[in-house]
């Protein structure tokens, strides 16, 4: 059994600095933000979707609000404007956040991850898997409540979906031994060793994100074996 | 053990069939001319205890997806559903499952190949 390679906070607020670095380059749209107190942070990243011609209903939500229709059809509705415009908006973008926090207990980053249209009105976990690629639907939907849980968010105390970070060093020590034996040079932080050209977090995030309907451009992988 | 030739990476049953087996061999020599080669080489490298594929070098349609590419590999070293494999460029990152082989040679590819490392865990268990 690999002795499991453990991520100290410090050492994660480090690559979370880099991988923002390149998103910054990049514009993806990561950015950093820290708890009122400044005693801890995470790294946050929001997109919004358009979901066009989809058919969405919600039991138990009023009727103007039930289908998501194209811009013609919208208009058809029995609605003053400023509601249909609203009715329109509202079901036709979809708020995707993804938060990557790092935990104690595990010593390993955890994603947190919800989504909503912008009226609020939350996105259940079976309409965020309707974005995942297929590969991983089968494996998820096998025993999805093992690994993904509703949690409260450690800083902002909303509930948020979790990719259960029991199993991360399980496929990150592998990963990161291997690269240790082809790479001479490294870096040490909080007593790890990591190699030089890794980042933690991008191949953290490069294995976990399409879970969740999160793929990460290619140019994260190059930027990581560039870092001095 | 000598190092088998090149295989070629054989089409799922639903694709068209070319009439190439996987026997076929020498790398360039059957590529139409024009300016790209359709196919790619790779080179699968096994990480930690997962099984080494007796061929290790394949050269792969430029428009096979890294999923594509992670089916194969699963059925080659008949692994169970309940085991994931994990393809990794650069050693450590892992390209989304619907990129195309083509684009990852063109972005880390040296020597003439794409050096790909393969992994395999129980990581939703």
């Amino acid at each position: 059994m690999e002795e499991d390679e453990f991520l100290g906070e410090k050492t994660f607020q480090h690559y979370c600095a880099e991988f923002i670095k390149h998103s910054q380059q990049i514009g993806d749209g990561w950015e950093w933000r820290t708890s009122k107190d400044c005693s801890d942070g995470y790294m946050c990243k929001i997109h919004f979707q358009i979901k066009n011609g989809t058919v969405v209903s919600y039991p138990g939500t009023s009727t103007h609000v039930q289908t998501c229709l194209p811009m013609e059809e919208a208009l058809e509705l029995p609605l003053d404007d400023s509601e249909v415009t609203e009715a329109t908006a509202a079901t036709e973008v979809i708020k995707y956040e993804y938060h990557v926090l790092y935990s104690c207990s595990y010593q390993v980053p955890v994603l947190y991850f919800r989504a909503s249209f912008l009226d609020g009105r939350p996105f259940s976990l079976k309409d965020i898997w309707e974005g995942v690629h297929e590969c991983y639907k089968t494996r998820l939907q096998q025993g999805p409540w093992d690994t993904i849980t509703q949690q409260e968010h450690p800083i902002l105390g909303q509930p948020f979906f979790v990719l259960h970070p029991c199993k991360t060093n399980e496929f990150m020590t592998p990963v990161l031994k291997n690269s240790r034996k082809i790479n001479s040079t490294w870096t040490c932080l909080c007593f790890h060793l990591f190699p030089r050209n890794v980042n933690y977090i991008t191949s953290w995030l490069s294995i976990v994100g399409p879970v969740v309907g999160l793929n990460l451009p290619l140019s994260y992988a190059r930027a990581a074996s560039q870092n001095e | 053990m000598a190092e088998q030739p090149e295989a070629v990476l054989p089409l799922p049953p639903s694709g068209a069939a070319d009439g190439e087996g996987p026997t076929d061999v020498s790398p360039g020599t059957e590529e139409p001319a024009g300016d790209t080669k359709k196919k790619i080489d790779i080179l699968l490298k096994a990480v930690g205890d997962t099984p080494i594929m007796k061929t290790k070098k394949w050269a792969v349609e430029r428009t096979r997806t890294i999923q594509g590419l992670i089916d194969f590999i699963k059925k080659f070293l008949k692994l169970v559903a309940s085991e994931q494999l994990f393809i990794y460029v650069n050693q450590s990152f892992a390209p989304s499952p619907d990129q195309e082989v083509g684009t990852l040679y063109e972005c880390f590819g040296s020597d003439g190949k794409l050096v790909l490392h393969y992994c395999k865990s129980q990581a939703w268990g």
